[in-house]
């Protein structure tokens, strides 16, 4: 006589591993995220600012810088956050009203600032990246280890300028304008309107150009430089890369 | 490590890290041209001088002349092969020495030529003497440019502030800013190199001065930086 042995509950190891894994799962993410929010400073400063007179300097050591105009009209909004606790932010405000944020330490700091889209902006971050959009006032920006970004701008003075890192800029170009834009080791991109007027000086040591299309007058071109006009030529455009690459955009 | 130990490894070390010399060596050199600005330079010079020779174009010569030259070559090895062997047994490394027939390339040639004009140079700045602790090989360049000798100035004003404050730095911030400075250096190097061939070229010209606006760019952003 053959005895039925029940057949073993096949889903019930099953179930406690998923169980298991599941506990473990969210008690992770819950140490994680204690973890990082105990470890992650976070400091927010808001200035009064004359809007025609807007003036903000940032040195960063390391992270990222993202400056964004047309926030509010009289004011510098500056939220920052920094992952571990060994860089300190100094920010303060001189008579005329210019806002200087500086970190000093080693940390990485990440910064988030509108102002008013008038301001001047002088931006500088050893290692990291700097973003900047829809501004109107001058804009300097300065990485040596990182990428440069302007978007949306509407400024008769730009310098952008990294050692290893790309530079893009996309904008208006104005008549009386100034546009210089370089990257030692790295790509630089300039969109520009399809009927801007402007005056090109174009240097790539290794890298090459391409020129996007627009119909210039050369005044001098060769492999590795290329100085033209086009259109009326009212503004100034430099660009130049040592092992990168150049390349103009048409904007539509 | 101390400079002129650097300076006497530097060629061997350009060669191939760990063929000629220890891996131990290899990371001494290393350390030292992190901290040495003056040996960093003199290692430019040396890769600048070699990748130069590399660039020789190499001329073949006829065949009939190799024939003649390993015949004659063979004759004089058969008719002194006896004697050799004495020789040597009496002058013992000397002799072996001389009894060695050795053969290099032009690019080897070249190279050694250059370590030995080097060191002449060295030797005749000074550098070796004992009141002299620091390489100074700024004169063996000439200026290219009209406002050359003012840059350098410039740049050397900077670059000694920047080092006075190094000390603060961690190591890797030190040795990133250092590959930086390496790469405009080689670069400008590389271009000064070319307008050295032909001095008027307005393009190689505008090329050296850019290289110099971005070595003065990194130190004046480095001097603003409060560590």
């Amino acid at each position: 006589m053959v005895k039925e042995i029940p057949a073993p509950n096949a889903a019930l190891p099953f179930k406690s591993i998923r169980k298991f894994l599941s506990a473990l799962a969210i008690s992770f993410a819950v140490t994680t995220a204690m973890t990082h929010s105990a470890s992650a400073q976070t400091f927010s400063r808001t200035f009064a600012v004359a809007p025609e007179t807007s003036e903000l300097e940032v040195v960063n050591q390391a992270g990222t810088i993202k400056v964004t105009g047309g926030g509010h009209a009289a004011r510098i909004v500056v939220n920052a956050r920094q992952n571990d606790n060994t860089a300190k932010v100094d920010a303060t405000q001189n008579a005329q009203g210019k806002v200087k944020i500086e970190v000093t330490g080693q940390g990485a700091v990440d910064f988030e600032i509108t102002v008013p889209a008038s301001s001047n902006v002088d931006l500088l971050c050893y290692k990291g990246a700097i973003t900047v959009a829809n501004l109107g006032g001058a804009v300097r920006a300065r990485v040596t280890d990182g990428n440069i970004q302007i978007t949306g701008l509407r400024s008769a003075r730009v310098e952008a300028h990294s050692t290893k890192g790309n530079v893009s800029f996309s904008g208006e170009v104005l008549p009386s304008g100034s546009y210089t834009l370089k990257s030692f080791s790295g790509r630089v991109d300039a969109t520009l309107p399809a009927n801007a007027d402007f005056r090109l000086s174009a240097a790539s040591f290794r890298g090459g150009m391409d020129l996007g299309g627009f119909q210039m007058k050369f005044d001098r071109q060769t492999h590795q430089l290329v100085e033209a006009s086009h259109g009326a030529g009212r503004a100034s455009i430099s660009l130049w890369t040592q092992e990168g690459s150049i390349h103009l955009h048409r904007k539509p | 490590m101390e400079c002129h130990a650097v300076i006497n490894s530097l060629s061997d070390y350009l060669d191939g890290q760990n063929v000629w010399i220890s891996d131990d060596e290899a990371k001494q050199i290393e350390t030292h041209l992190t901290n040495c600005p003056t040996c960093q330079n003199f290692k430019l010079e040396l890769n600048e001088i070699k990748i130069a020779a590399r660039e020789l174009p190499l001329h073949t010569p006829p065949r009939a002349m190799w024939t003649r030259i390993a015949n004659q070559i063979e004759a004089e090895i058969a008719a002194e092969n006896g004697p050799l062997r004495h020789a040597q047994n009496a002058s013992g490394w000397w002799g072996w020495l001389r009894s060695r027939r050795f053969t290099f390339s032009l690019p080897q040639l070249a190279g050694g030529a250059a370590v030995a004009v080097a060191l002449i140079v060295a030797a005749i700045s000074g550098i070796f003497g004992p009141h002299s602790g620091t390489l100074n090989l700024s004169g063996v360049q000439t200026a290219l440019l009209p406002e050359e000798d003012e840059i350098k100035a410039d740049l050397e004003r900077r670059l000694n502030a920047v080092n006075a404050r190094k000390a603060q730095w961690d190591a890797q911030r030190r040795a990133e800013f250092e590959q930086h400075m390496t790469r405009i250096d080689e670069s400008l190097k590389r271009c000064r190199y070319m307008l050295g061939d032909n001095p008027k070229d307005a393009i190689q010209q505008q090329m050296v001065r850019a290289l110099y606006t971005e070595k003065r760019q990194l130190l004046e952003d480095v001097e603003r930086l409060r560590w």
